[in-house]
């Protein structure tokens, strides 16, 4: 009511039809891709260095990655010490004590960490750039001389296995360490965090020994973006890391991914929750795997993206939920797909429903050329946005060296998208959505959902400690 | 234009080489700022380092201004504002902007409420007329009003109600520490208000704040100024303007007295503890040295309370917080308080944790801080205000609070200099008035004690 006065009065004032244009103004000409230029090189000790300039402030940004996974060998005598490892590696060098490590880093308005996951470990460190010279020094002595004093590890032992502690309050830790576990079975992939045990049984001489192993520069590569001149770049990294002595990466044996052959419910009890938290999905398929571009684009369709379909029918039509998502995680050795959402407990059973069939309509019919051709222009355009950043740009490289892909895959994105037809989407939603043999995975208060989630499959009952409770 | 500037001064600075701290690069991001005669503010920025452009729209208006008995409803209204206009029925406001290469996200903080969309720069205008539609024409209805308040519902509980700690940090914190109501109510909303909103607050709201006159349009990237301020005034001109909205009172008496409060969790397994101080005004002169203070303070892991806590006693495990919980030192326009909150370890007590920050504090009281520690707090300071500015949505925040709180988004080029010009003493100052008990608030927060669970089948 009120908006047609104004609009009245409007018009005769100004005297001319005050309107907005009724339909989506078209898209201006295509501007160009600025496309980064990239430049390899390699040290006389086979460290792989990546130059990438991207001069939209002041700094640079750098990642340095090894082959210390959770996949690696010492996984077996010592699980979790790739993670222990990357925790307490920045917290003293042979020459710096912790203090002085933060102290430089202050200085160079720079931040350095490292974190470890199934196919790596990444040094990840930015600065001003100004200060490169500075910051490629400290992040080689980190790579090379960490010296895990006694007092910082056991620090880092006790902080651990408390915020291990601490996460075991959060609903989304729990679902996501379950659903690791229930995908990806004795797959050194299920590891999400080690026991107390095993952390209070790392040594220094292992942490060391894991480093001489792992921390190697012919078996590691190091992405350099940001306001750098590339030749200058190169002869600072060339200081900072050309001693760094190569060696011998330990080759590995891992079990294959088990597979599911009926549809499970893995509920892990957590009385006093007012909502359940829902992950439902499998394993699917590995980073260099053909099906990459077309699983990345039915799960934008599906759930990853804000218009996808599962948002669409459980938030904006039904209000089950804030937001739910899907996601498609592609690594080396293999992948999964999951879908997700956090809702009330009334309707955990109809939301579970929803997601089952928004899976099942994946398979059983073709998109329609309308949402594929979104979903191209999705990916297409957040992409150029991801490389205009010097994280984004920086991740993106790093992931072409981590998974040994096509060194063109930025180039060629695009026209991969684009190659994709509805039948393409159809064939992996058949394969890799596959609602009948998923693993259901539900953080919540038992007493109040449990009619709603019986009826979906055999359930097996964790507490938030990971222990079996029952089995049905 | 900004790429030619960083060339000649990495030029300038192999000559003059790079030790030198006084060597700040000095910004220069191109500003053209005029408004409507609507009273819009419009700001652009060209940047041609990507073919990227994000569109914003800042409106004055936080969850300070809503009434009571309405707790949240300035964030629910954002929720409506992707519920359809005119001519983009509902959520087509994100099929639009992705079927178009783009990303959009909306926020509502203490003073504003943001919506932006980032997308490829030839489709510019469509950000500009999606913008437009609803700062014209909201059309919302009951069942888009109830299926919001459903699903803000959700988002209360997932961020909060399912939560160990439940936010206390904020939510608590802000309750306990302030007196005025406008400033200490929940934001983002006890579930009853959030469900008792009706249609016609949404449009009285809508009405009140969303007026062209009470908004700032950003846009940010690689476009053409010329063109875009075309494309601005085909789809905004003719958007009408409300009666100013009014003034909350966000005023606050001094605090004279500590403030303690105890509470349980029924979900966390650690006991945590989080302290706020009321921090000077914006325009005071003391603001720029509480800045460095806050970094010197609690900044990164080099600083004092986090060396102390979780490094020399081993107390706590983690530290977060800051000068603006949400944001920034410059996107509010109020009342604020300094955070902090660190998880401690079982056996030990908040006290004990309280006891070694104020001495920390009585330590900086007296013997100030060091000529290295204030020149690093700057260079951090200046290295993280860089990284506020990489993405055309960085940009885009900061030059739209400038406009919208100071008029002036071209100051963008000069907000480092109070900052690097505060000295050791300032600092030591601002610590004595600022950082006392008496004008602070302290949560601790202890796990319920657990009775085991015993769940049957």
């Amino acid at each position: 009511m009120k908006f047609v006065i104004t609009l009245t009065i409007l018009v005769l004032v100004s005297g001319v039809v005050v309107g907005q244009q009724k339909t989506p103004p078209a898209p201006g000409p295509a501007r160009p891709l600025n496309l980064p230029k990239i430049t390899e090189k390699k040290l006389a000790n086979g460290l792989t260095v990546v130059l990438a300039p991207l001069p939209n402030v002041p700094k640079v940004t750098a990642v340095l990655t090894f082959r210390a996974a959770t996949t690696a060998s010492d996984r077996v005598a010592h699980p979790g010490i790739a993670q222990i490892v990357a925790t307490v590696a920045n917290e003293g060098t042979d020459t710096r004590t912790s203090k002085q490590i933060k102290e430089e880093l202050r200085s160079i308005g720079g931040t350095l960490s490292l974190g470890s996951d199934a196919d790596s470990t990444t040094l990840s460190s930015s600065a001003l750039s100004e200060f490169s010279t500075r910051m490629f020094d400290l992040m080689s002595d980190v790579a090379q001389h960490p010296s895990f004093p006694d007092s910082e590890l056991k620090l880092a032992q006790e902080n651990t296995i408390q915020q291990i502690r601490a996460g075991r309050a959060d609903p989304g830790f729990l679902a996501n360490e379950r659903f690791q576990k229930a995908v990806f079975g004795n797959h050194p992939y299920s590891f999400v965090v080690p026991d107390e045990k095993s952390i209070n049984a790392l040594t220094r001489a292992d942490l060391r020994d894991f480093v001489s192993k792992f921390y190697i520069p012919n078996a590691s590569h190091l992405i350099v973006v940001g306001d750098i001149d590339p030749d200058k770049t190169f002869a600072e990294v060339e200081k900072a890391f050309g001693s760094w002595k190569s060696g011998t990466l330990p080759p590995e044996d891992n079990p294959a991914v088990p597979k599911r052959d009926k549809r499970q419910i893995f509920f892990v009890n957590r009385p006093g929750s007012v909502q359940s938290t829902i992950y439902v999905g499998n394993a699917s398929i590995p980073r260099k795997d053909k099906d990459y571009f077309a699983i990345r684009t039915a799960n934008t369709i599906y759930g990853g993206s804000f218009y996808s379909r599962l948002t669409r029918n459980i938030r904006e039509s039904k209000g089950y939920t804030y937001s739910p998502f899907s996601s498609s995680n592609t690594q080396a050795k293999t992948g999964s797909f999951q879908a997700g959402a956090f809702v009330r407990n009334e309707v955990t059973g109809p939301t579970l429903l929803e997601i089952l069939y928004e899976l099942d309509r994946m398979r059983v019919a073709a998109v329609t050329d309308e949402e594929l051709n979104s979903a191209k222009e999705y990916s297409t355009g957040n992409f150029s946005v991801e490389l205009a950043s010097q994280n984004g740009l920086a991740g993106r490289i790093n992931t072409i060296y981590t998974y040994e892909l096509d060194k063109s895959f930025i180039n060629d994105f695009r026209s991969k998208i684009e190659a994709l037809t509805t039948a393409d989407i159809q064939r992996v939603a058949a394969k890799y959505f596959d609602t009948y043999r998923a693993a259901i995975v539900i953080v919540g208060d038992w007493e109040k959902v449990k009619d709603q989630v019986t009826p979906f499959g055999d359930v097996t009952m964790y507490d938030a400690e990971g222990n079996v409770i029952s089995k049905s | 234009m900004q790429r030619s500037l960083l060339v000649f001064l990495a030029t300038l600075l192999l000559v003059l080489g790079n030790s030198s701290l006084a060597l700040a690069k000095p910004l220069n991001v191109p500003v053209v700022y005029y408004k409507l005669p609507n009273g819009l503010k419009v700001v652009i920025s060209e940047d041609h380092i990507a073919p990227v452009v994000t569109v914003g729209v800042y409106y004055g208006v936080g969850f300070r201004v809503e009434p009571k008995g309405r707790t949240g409803f300035a964030h629910l209204f954002e929720h409506m504002m992707f519920q359809g206009s005119a001519n983009v029925k509902k959520f087509e406001h994100a099929k639009y902007v992705e079927a178009n290469g783009g990303s959009l996200n909306g926020h509502t903080d203490f003073d504003y409420t943001n919506y932006f969309e980032t997308m490829p720069s030839n489709r510019v205008e469509l950000g500009l007329w999606l913008e437009a539609d609803r700062m014209r024409s909201l059309d919302v209805s009951e069942d888009n009003l109830k299926n919001q308040q459903n699903v803000v519902s959700e988002e209360v509980r997932v961020n909060v109600l399912n939560q160990p700690y439940q936010f206390f940090e904020w939510i608590d914190l802000w309750q306990n520490a302030f007196t005025n109501w406008n400033n200490a109510h929940n934001g983002y909303g006890d579930l009853a208000d959030i469900n008792a909103a009706t249609i016609d607050d949404v449009r009285s709201f809508f009405k009140t704040y969303y007026a062209p006159n009470n908004a700032v349009l950003t846009i940010v990237g690689d476009v053409d100024v010329n063109e875009v301020k075309k494309m601005v005034e085909k789809n905004f001109n003719s958007i009408a303007s409300q009666p100013t909205p009014p003034k909350p009172d966000l005023s606050e008496p001094q605090q004279t007295k500590e403030k303690r409060v105890a509470q349980t969790d029924k979900l966390a397994n650690l006991p945590a503890v989080a302290t706020g101080y009321h921090i000077p005004a914006q325009n005071s002169p003391d603001f720029p040295a509480m800045a460095l203070l806050v970094q010197i303070l609690q900044g990164d892991d080099s600083s004092r309370w986090y060396q102390r806590l979780v490094k020399e006693k081993e107390l706590t495990l983690d530290l977060s917080g800051g000068l603006n919980y949400f944001g920034n030192e410059f996107d509010y326009s109020g009342p604020m308080i300094m955070t902090t909150r660190t998880t401690y370890k079982p056996g030990h007590t908040a006290d004990e944790v309280i006891r070694e920050m104020d001495a920390v504090l009585a330590e900086l009281k007296t013997k100030g801080v060091t000529d290295k520690e204030l020149a690093d707090a700057k260079v951090r300071y200046r290295s993280s205000f860089y990284s506020q500015l990489e993405s055309s949505f960085g940009k885009t925040h900061l030059l739209s609070v400038l406009a919208l709180f100071r008029d002036d988004p071209a100051q963008i080029n000069s907000l480092l200099t109070p900052f690097e010009n505060v000295t050791a003493e300032q600092i030591k100052a601002a610590a004595g008035k600022y950082l006392v008990a008496a004008n602070r608030t302290v949560i601790d927060r202890v796990p319920e004690t657990k009775t085991p669970s015993k769940p049957g089948q």
